[in-house]
């Protein structure tokens, strides 16, 4: 479907480049059927953030829980439920989000792990690799980040 | 081109959130990701931001007026705050943000506060815009979700 501009000036090659950009998202937002039933625990203390990654992830089918801080991430996963996927904040109340994820696995726990973080610095990358996220993604989290790694998990 | 003035009116007014610097795509992933279930659905979240952050704001005007300023701690409010805000493409906002986070790293108590009182002006004129807008979506009603701008 190709993007319509909003009024009825003539397209600028900028308009038409970003139009052009914005359709590629848009498909990758709506090329991918997931086979298997994936799950997904977003662990963010912001509400508008977390709300809004659960509902990204249930677009896709992707059955999701959330919860505010490390400490409550903690004791979900070792209360035995399990997960395909975690995403999780660096910053976090109670137990950081680093130190969580170190927890996490540290607990035997091996599914994939994104930190979707507000920070854009290389050694806040570099800590949050190093505590055993999979892959670091500056915040806002979408598609073109997500979709890629939802088919792997569905063995796409 | 739209035919109806409400609807041009709202078209010209998205257009401009965008041309003036106020958004970015992520609000357009938004309008795709919410318009199926809601087509008011954008501004509960944007109002749910709004109510949210206004908590982050508090705070971090009260962190500002201690002495010495707690550089870290003023970071991690900015951190959540900057976090927020780009989740719903506040784009405006979210650059003052991450100056904000600039100068927390550098310390700089003056850069810290004056960029605070920009960012604040930012983001009440970000929601009065957003207000006027959605405000005037709903008029149009739900027959407008259908023929969004893409």
């Amino acid at each position: 479907m190709t993007p319509t501009l909003p009024s009825g000036d003539q397209a600028s090659d900028q308009d038409n480049w970003d139009n052009g950009r914005l359709a590629h998202k848009r498909q990758l937002l709506t090329e991918i059927i997931l086979r298997n039933r994936l799950t997904a625990l977003v662990v963010d203390g912001d509400t508008t953030c977390r709300v809004l990654e659960q509902l990204l992830l249930h677009s896709y089918g992707v059955q999701t829980q959330g919860v505010d801080n490390g400490r409550d991430a903690i004791a979900l996963i070792a209360s035995g439920v399990k997960f395909n996927l975690i995403i999780i904040d660096m910053i976090l109340s109670v137990l950081n989000g680093l130190e969580a994820t170190r927890q996490i696995r540290d607990m035997g726990v091996h599914c994939k792990m994104l930190g979707v973080t507000a920070c854009s610095g290389e050694s806040e990358r570099q800590a949050f690799l190093a505590a055993g996220v999979d892959v670091f993604i500056e915040k806002p989290l979408d598609p073109e980040h997500l979709v890629p790694i939802l088919r792997e998990l569905d063995g796409q | 081109m739209e035919r109806n003035p409400m609807r041009r009116q709202l078209a010209s007014m998205r257009k401009s959130l965008f041309d003036q610097g106020y958004l970015d795509e992520q609000f357009m992933e938004l309008e795709q990701l919410l318009d199926d279930a809601n087509p008011n659905f954008v501004e509960e979240v944007v109002t749910l931001y709004y109510r949210d952050s206004a908590r982050l704001i508090l705070n971090l005007d009260r962190a500002l007026e201690r002495r010495p300023l707690d550089f870290s701690k003023l970071d991690g409010l900015m951190h959540q705050f900057k976090g927020s805000s780009s989740s719903i493409g506040a784009k405006k906002v979210k650059a003052e943000s991450t100056l904000f986070r600039e100068y927390c790293k550098s310390g700089n108590a003056e850069g810290c506060m004056r960029t605070f009182q920009q960012l604040k002006k930012e983001y009440a004129t970000l929601r009065k815009k957003l207000e006027t807008y959605f405000q005037l979506a709903r008029q149009i009603g739900p027959m407008e979700s259908a023929n969004r701008p893409k």
